[in-house]
């Protein structure tokens, strides 16, 4: 994976009346880069990797939290650790961020970008395993 | 006013049924979309966002293309097949573009007819192909439309399943475009066919897509 940071920004914003053009025009790049994906991201693993597990788990999306035992001392037992970003890619509500020797995927909230998987590694034709999710 | 409705009553039932068709796939989908969220530990979305997703668009734009597919291949194929019996069709025999008098353009316009059947050249041949050109052209933006936010919806739902993105060339060349076109494309060639069939041995009274209740089987390209 080479230094791929920039954001494939497709926030889809269609106009469903006028759907013909602005479909094409919208969804193909409606939405700038979000800096607040990469830097949840950043946050979340900077918490789990200084053993900060209240902090990490706030970051964490309810469902995933409640996949652990006991979250604040189960995410600083992972060996997750801060590294640099890689490549942020954000479809919809969701994302995906890739950081030395990890990949997260986020999903977007009322309230902010909550981390639903961590630790993942891709598997072929198969959805990525992950240390943690919902 | 009253006349104005009256004379238009056609289109403006058709466009009030679209509206309130779409209002309504607006509500029922925003509703299939939140239960997809919860069962995937999302967030719900209100329904203003919900018609500006992708979700929502990929869904309008599918019906879309393959509604106008079938009506550039209706008016495009019936200029040169036909089928004995049915009002939908030609005479046996008339296949073809037919002549400049039978069609009344260049010197055989008449003093109503449109401006471009008369002029000569580019303009003339545009306006003999107008409708199926904007039918065809509309298709092909829906399509387009259905690709770009079908890819979009795709991905959103792949990342929501932990799984990697593809491009837009993979997704045109994906399972699930191909899904939605192609659960399209059946039902309305099926729908045309029915019609083209039925038309000849059955009757509504009074329909101008229907012969006269009165006209025999075998007359073809009647109405009443």
């Amino acid at each position: 994976m080479g230094i791929r940071a920039a954001v494939v920004c497709l926030r889809p914003v269609t106009a469903p009346v006028a759907a013909l053009v602005t479909a094409l025009v919208m969804t193909g790049c409606a939405s700038a880069r979000d800096p607040s994906v990469a830097a949840t991201a950043q946050r979340f693993l900077s918490a789990a990797g200084d053993g900060r597990g209240g902090a990490a788990c706030r970051l964490l999306a309810p469902e995933a939290a409640r996949s652990l035992d006991d979250c604040e001392k189960d995410i600083v037992s992972i060996g997750l650790r801060a590294g640099t970003i890689r490549g942020v890619e954000v479809w919809g509500n969701e994302a995906r961020v890739r950081v030395d020797g990890d990949t997260l995927f986020l999903h977007r909230f009322p309230d902010g970008w909550r981390v639903r998987a961590a630790g993942c590694r891709p598997r072929p034709d198969q959805p990525y395993e992950c240390e943690v999710r919902t | 006013m009253k006349r104005l409705i009256r004379e238009n009553s056609l289109s403006l039932c058709f466009l009030l049924l679209f509206l309130a068709a779409l209002a309504g796939q607006s509500v029922a989908g925003a509703a299939a979309f939140n239960a997809e969220q919860a069962a995937n530990g999302g967030s719900p979305v209100g329904w203003a966002e919900y018609v500006t997703s992708s979700s929502f668009a990929v869904d309008v734009a599918e019906n879309w293309q393959s509604e106008y597919l079938q009506f550039f291949l209706y008016i495009l194929i019936t200029v040169w097949l036909v089928q004995r019996g049915s009002p939908e069709s030609k005479k046996p025999g008339e296949e073809g573009l037919e002549t400049d008098a039978e069609q009344k353009v260049g010197r055989y316009a008449e003093p109503g007819s449109p401006a471009w059947a008369a002029a000569p050249g580019w303009r003339r041949a545009v306006y003999s192909h107008s409708l199926g050109i904007a039918m065809g052209l509309i298709f092909l933006l829906s399509w387009l439309a259905q690709s770009v936010a079908g890819l979009a919806a795709y991905n959103t739902e792949q990342l929501a399943q932990l799984e990697d993105t593809v491009g837009w060339g993979g997704y045109v060349a994906s399972p699930d475009f191909w899904n939605r076109t192609l659960q399209n494309w059946q039902s309305e060639f099926l729908a045309v066919a029915s019609m083209v069939l039925l038309s000849i041995f059955l009757r509504q009274r009074g329909s101008p897509q229907s012969k006269k209740v009165g006209d025999p089987h075998a007359k073809t390209a009647s109405s009443g």
